[in-house]
């Protein structure tokens, strides 16, 4: 790990591994290696944009762009190990890009609010009822929004680039590593508070 | 309970994931979208040239084979480099789906449902000396033939495969 790399939660890191595997495969001739990449990818790309405040239809254009690229460009990816870093760090910039070239920018508040609201048409969403879930939930967006980004980003980006994380989030590269522990000693403050 | 900071971590990914979860259908539209991509660069795509019913009496919608009756038809299809033809037959309920190349070199042919994106589910057949391919159990609903010629040009490169429009079976 470089002093820029952010440690990712076990969820990121189990993925890494798989999405190298499945890069490694496709490269070696192996087609059902990108199917694997694309399935256990696509979901961390859809987090990786959304925490950039993309609305959901943007991030839909955002992820398959990202993906269109790789495929037309997948020789400059000459380390396996760089792939997950490449997709998120493309799909970052891609959400940028279609951020300022949007005409109108929704109101960030209504973008917190989205995430904050369960999805009525998702069946996961009334699994999701237990006490414990919903205080996590509950005290995850009492947290400023710019907390709630970086613990989304690391929590589903594998090895995360600080560089990139603090660019998206127009902060220090230095503080990200700092911010990362103060946020989630704040989520275990409001989670204390909640019970 | 004091959660660890993976345990946390672990939690926000899940919580996201049900709060905010990526369509279930994102990944399958990746994968379509980069198998079209896919045939527009490096397949020819051939033209249907003409349809042609082949039992009397027998309606149906352009490029359906209609369930039940026997019933043939045939298709024609041209690239630049070759002919192919199709022929779905259904003989008592059973169909069939036969067809032949010309000119007749080696090829690998791959029958399949026009929107899958698993090349290795596809069936696999391969063209004899005279040109004709079969698939005694083809799928029913849109589908396509894929054709990989094996032989090389003068130059040693690969000849260009190519690919049928979608049809109905």
């Amino acid at each position: 790990m470089t002093m820029h790399e952010a440690p990712g939660g076990p969820t990121s890191t189990a993925l890494y591994d798989v999405a190298t595997d499945a890069f490694r495969r496709w490269r070696a001739g192996d087609e059902t290696g990108l199917d694997d990449l694309v399935r256990v990818m696509t979901p961390v790309l859809w987090h990786v944009v959304r925490a950039c405040g993309l609305d959901r239809e943007a991030t839909e254009d955002v992820v398959q762009n990202t993906w269109l690229t790789l495929v037309k460009s997948a020789d400059s990816v000459r380390d396996p190990q760089a792939i997950t870093r490449w997709l998120c760090t493309g799909a970052r910039r891609e959400a940028w890009r279609v951020s300022k070239l949007a005409t109108r920018t929704r109101p960030v508040e209504d973008d917190v609010l989205d995430a904050r609201m369960p999805l009525q048409t998702s069946p996961e969403a009334e699994v999701v009822t237990n006490d414990e879930s919903s205080q996590l939930w509950q005290a995850l967006g009492r947290l400023p929004e710019r907390c709630q980004k970086l613990l989304r980003i690391v929590a589903w980006e594998p090895r995360p680039d600080y560089t990139s994380v603090a660019a998206g989030l127009q902060m220090p590269v230095g503080s990200i590593g700092p911010t990362r522990r103060r946020c989630l000693d704040k989520l275990r403050v409001e989670l204390g508070g909640a019970s | 309970m004091k959660l660890s900071d993976d345990q946390l971590m672990e939690a926000v990914a899940r919580l996201y994931a049900t709060y905010d979860p990526a369509p279930d259908d994102l990944a399958d539209g990746v994968l379509a979208r980069l198998a079209v991509e896919d045939l527009e660069d490096e397949w020819e795509l051939l033209t249907l040239v003409e349809r042609i019913d082949l039992t009397s009496g027998v309606r149906s919608a352009d490029d359906v084979v209609t369930e039940g009756d026997d019933a043939t038809v045939a298709l024609e299809f041209a690239g630049t480099s070759y002919r192919v033809l199709v022929r779905i037959s259904t003989v008592d309920g059973h169909r069939r789906l036969d067809g032949w190349v010309v000119p007749a070199v080696p090829m690998k042919v791959s029958l399949g449902p026009a929107a899958d994106v698993h090349p290795h589910a596809r069936q696999q057949a391969e063209v004899d000396e005279t040109g004709r391919f079969e698939f005694p159990s083809p799928p029913t609903g849109e589908t396509r033939v894929w054709l990989q010629p094996q032989d090389t040009d003068k130059a040693g490169a690969a000849l260009p495969p190519f690919v049928t429009p979608p049809f109905l079976i």
